[in-house]
């Protein structure tokens, strides 16, 4: 699904207004829009707000699409998320990037949506990209098991010796839950 | 019966003992520490806004020390597995010995021939140079340099505490101890030949009573010794040795109970012994009394030094040990120089 | 234990003498490292690598989420740094809100900025007072925490907790703003005006403290933006960069604040910051005072569900909140949203997937320390071993927020 549409002949000051909005609103998508175009690899882009976009890219396409971002002005991952569906087994992992240095940009998170399956786990990592995505990485996997190619230190972060193996974030891994008390007067 | 009370009181007076036990060796000095430490919690707690000290007493917790002092010496002696438990156990005796040993040398006062209670010692005390008895447990000329000497043993031994432990944060800070006291040593042995040059003597008594006060005569000397002072008992903003967020407690990091009551008593005795070294030499110690309130003249100004050098808890955070090198090294060392060139010039022109 | 030089291999015509060789395990039980544990690998007095073992208070919340409702969630989702909890809850309150389509009301979002402003103030002064005890500076620790005392007692007559207030609500705040709080506040105001001099002169131009901060920990520009720095630690290395004006949430669009930014990126500058950052906050804070218009402080669509009788009871006489029924278990639409803030330590951000259930399908919660991890083992490569504290200090890391 492509971005806004191209500019429209503008008849009153309403409509003005609005289109100026709209011009404004679509400067992210517009630039997105120009990056989809030099790339030629298939990505899915899709601008929610003027704030908010969303590009969706298969896995062996990603370093490349990370690439023409950061060239866009996109500086830093803030954080690497996953989701675990195990309805269709597989996991989407998210990167959430903005920019520091771009002034216009930097009100904008873009995420960065891929899936991998349960059978293969594995992704390129983007470390050589952005060196912000260091510590989502390998949060990433120790929690969910996904596998980063190219990570310099893929090891257990927050938990200890015992969760070698275990993924805890996986929807297979049941959190016990205790009942609520309640104290009923004698 | 009277034979009796006159020679116990021959015996408690006598120099020797009562320099080094009663005043202003241990017994005196041991209750004075208590006070210093509490007077440095209260200060600094009147600094940070909060009380101190509080409940163990009527008046402001003054007995708080002697409760902790109580309570940490009766605490349980842990040795660890991996080290030699006889060395282990002496270790920590040797920096407070030699802390404290340097008093055997210092005069604390003079002796006039009549109408003191030391004087039935004038003759076996008597000092020529001055031409009066002094009251020092080992009377000798050479009591500017004597007690310089025995008090650089010290760093030694704390090198020896931290290597007996056999813990990382101790060899640490047994490594900063050695890098340290070379520097310091080197600074107060400077101010101190300044001083030796400028009263063309090298003993305490005469330096006193010629009456002229040190920090009159050379005050770079005074400044430079008292920056040594504040480093080689590891005085805040230099408590290097035993940086606590950095090294745990640094070479006493393993000791408790007595132990560890050894290992801290260590630095604050030195401050007590520097502190009454830097008051006879620079402050005028007891002149122009003589006798038993001369020395108290002389503590009651070490006094005042010791808990300065306290205070400065309250207002100084700490350095890092190459800042204090670099600092020693090339700020202080010139003006240790300098105070040397103005001893000779003081001595030449003024003080005959 | 250590590795000592060998005597017979050492060319006695260039002696390299290394005193210590080794790790350190500046571990969980020692009183300069915090919940956590730092292998240092030290090669005399430089540290040649410090690695950051995290995980000791890692309480699983994003996996503990998907077993509880929304509402239920404010508690555990403000409980990671807990004395800058309303930050916390207020992210996860606007992506909350996001996806359920609700307004605030003006009232109410002045009061979300009146509260996290007054926060901030406390997070500065708590931040202020670690790195004032890891460098040996007691009256500076006391001082922070002191003056820490009269923003947290604002905070409980105006929350009702000191901490972990859950103050903020889906669609308001819990309780108004009376004339006897902001009385409460005009007063501390001016005594926090009255302790900056003092903590200027005893503090931050103590020559001692400037020898330990200054060229310690320096970050450029070009590093800072690399390795993902937040807050302070970015607006201390020349970054302008601030959630408060890029994406301004609560009423930080009508308000009047600047954002200050040095360039030297050393642990003085970070230090400076945070103070200039105290004194902004207090000019927000008047501000706020001064502007607050009248009205709810929850939004119609749940303050019409409150029943009249335990309306008047609450909220006319105390101003506090009873919440109607529906937040007991309420089913947000299909969505997701990602919101951010400007926490006291940096940049907060939320991501939420609801499926439609009464529990988030994914709560993911990145927190400022989380990426401070980065920057904190790179800064400390090379750097001496006492500056380690210091520049734990000045990056204002926090091991519970990290590890959540």
């Amino acid at each position: 699904m492509s971005a806004q549409p191209e500019a429209k002949p503008p008849q009153v000051p309403q409509q003005q207004a609005q289109q100026a909005q709209q011009k404004q609103e679509s400067s992210l998508s517009r630039k997105l829009n120009e990056m989809r175009t030099r790339l030629n690899v298939p990505v899915n882009v899709k601008v929610e707000s003027e704030r908010r976009a969303t590009i969706e890219v298969d896995k062996s396409n990603l370093p490349a699409v990370a690439m023409a971002l950061r060239s866009i002005g996109f500086d830093h991952v803030k954080t690497v998320t996953a989701i675990d569906y195990p309805e269709t087994e597989t996991f989407e992992v998210l990167y959430h990037v903005s920019s520091y240095t771009d002034f216009e940009l930097a009100k904008t998170i873009v995420t960065l949506r891929t899936k991998v399956s349960y059978k293969d786990p594995t992704l390129p990592s983007l470390y050589p990209v952005w060196e912000s995505a260091w510590t989502g990485e390998r949060e990433t996997y120790e929690m969910f098991g996904v596998r980063f190619e190219g990570h310099p230190d893929l090891r257990r972060l927050f938990l200890d010796e015992d969760f070698e193996g275990v993924y805890p974030m996986r929807k297979s891994y049941k959190v016990k839950t205790e009942g609520l008390f309640v104290d009923r007067p004698a | 019966m009277m034979d009796i009370l006159q020679d116990i009181k021959y015996v408690i007076f006598y120099p020797s003992f009562f320099v080094m036990i009663i005043f202003p060796g241990l017994l005196v000095g041991g209750l004075f520490i208590l006070f210093v430490i509490w007077f440095e919690r209260k200060i600094a707690a009147r600094v940070q806004m909060r009380v101190g000290p509080y409940y163990v007493s009527r008046f402001g917790g003054i007995a708080q020390l002697l409760a902790d002092a109580i309570r940490v010496a009766l605490q349980e002696i842990i040795i660890p597995a991996g080290v030699n438990p006889t060395l282990y156990v002496i270790a920590p005796i040797f920096p407070l010995l030699f802390a404290f040993l340097p008093l055997a040398f210092l005069p604390i006062g003079v002796i006039p021939e009549q109408g003191s209670v030391f004087s039935a010692y004038y003759r076996s005390f008597f000092d020529p140079s001055v031409g009066m008895g002094v009251i020092a447990a080992l009377p000798t000329e050479y009591s500017l340099i004597a007690v310089l000497a025995v008090e650089a043993a010290y760093p030694i031994f704390i090198i020896l505490q931290a290597w007996a432990t056999n813990n990382r944060f101790a060899l640490v800070g047994a490594v900063r101890e050695a890098y340290l006291s070379v520097a310091y040593d080197v600074l107060i042995l400077m101010s101190v030949i300044a001083i030796a040059v400028e009263y063309h003597t090298l003993d305490v008594a005469e330096v006193v009573q010629s009456g002229i006060p040190g920090i009159v005569a050379n005050p770079l000397a005074a400044f430079v010794f008292f920056v040594g002072l504040i480093m080689a008992t590891s005085r805040f903003p230099f408590e290097i040795v035993e940086a606590e967020s950095e090294l745990v407690t640094g070479p006493a990091t393993e000791y408790s109970g007595l132990l560890f009551l050894f290992s801290m008593g260590g630095s604050y005795f030195g401050t007590y012994v520097y502190a009454l070294y830097f008051a006879a030499v620079f402050l005028g110690g007891w002149y122009p009394l003589s006798g038993f309130p001369g020395a108290v003249i002389l503590f009651l100004k070490a006094a005042i030094i010791v808990l300065f050098s306290v205070f400065l808890r309250s207002v100084y955070g700490r350095y890092r040990i190459d800042q204090a090198l670099r600092n020693s090294w090339r700020l202080l060392l010139p003006v240790a120089l300098a105070s040397i060139v103005l001893g000779i010039v003081g001595g030449w022109l003024w003080i005959r | 234990m250590t590795a000592q030089p060998n005597v017979f291999t050492m060319d006695t015509t260039q002696i390299d003498i290394i005193p210590i060789e080794g790790e350190l395990n500046v571990g969980p039980q020692h009183p300069g490292s915090g919940h956590m544990r730092i292998y240092v690998k030290l090669n005399g007095d430089i540290m040649e690598k410090a690695e950051l073992d995290v995980g000791y208070v890692h309480r699983s919340v994003e996996k503990l989420a998907e077993v509880r409702n929304y509402m239920h969630l404010i508690p555990l989702v403000e409980r990671p740094a807990i004395l800058d909890s309303i930050h916390m809850n207020l992210g996860y309150i606007l992506a909350l809100e996001k996806i359920m389509g609700v307004d605030v009301p003006d009232r109410a979002q002045y009061l979300r900025s009146l509260a996290a402003e007054i926060n901030r103030i406390a997070s500065h002064l708590y931040g202020t007072g670690i790195l004032a005890v890891f460098i040996g500076h007691s009256t500076g620790f006391m001082w922070g925490f002191g003056d820490r005392e009269v923003w947290v007692e604002v905070l409980q007559a105006l929350t009702g907790a000191r901490v972990t207030n859950s103050y903020i609500v889906p669609g308001g705040v819990r309780r108004d703003l009376t004339p006897a709080i902001k009385e409460m506040i005009e007063k501390a105001i001016r005594y926090q005006r009255k302790r900056i001099p003092e903590w200027k002169r005893i503090f931050l131009n103590n020559p001692n403290i400037r020898a330990r901060l200054e060229n310690v920990g320096v970050m450029s520009k070009e590093q800072a933006i690399a390795w993902g720095a937040v807050g302070p630690n970015l607006r201390g290395s020349g970054v302008y960069y601030d959630v408060r004006k890029f994406e301004p949430y609560a009423a930080y669009d009508r308000l009047d604040f600047e954002i200050p930014v040095y360039k030297e990126g050393d642990a003085y500058a970070r230090v400076h910051v945070r103070f200039d950052e105290i004194e902004e906050s207090i000019k927000i804070i008047e501000q706020i005072i001064k502007e607050i218009p009248q009205g709810n402080i929850l939004s119609d669509r749940f303050f019409k569900q409150i029943p009249p009788t335990r309306l008047k009871k609450h909220y006319e006489t105390h101003g506090k909140i009873v919440f109607p029924g529906y937040y007991a278990s309420f089913r947000p639409p299909k969505g997701e949203a990602i919101s951010r803030v400007e926490a006291a330590r940096g940049e907060l951000v939320f991501y939420l997937n609801s499926d439609g259930s009464p529990k988030p399908y994914r709560l993911r919660m990145i927190t400022p320390s989380y990426r401070t991890i980065y920057v904190f083992e790179q800064l400390a490569k090379g750097a001496r071993y006492a500056d380690l504290v210091a520049i734990y200090g000045s990056l204002d890391y926090f091991p519970p927020e990290a590890d959540r």
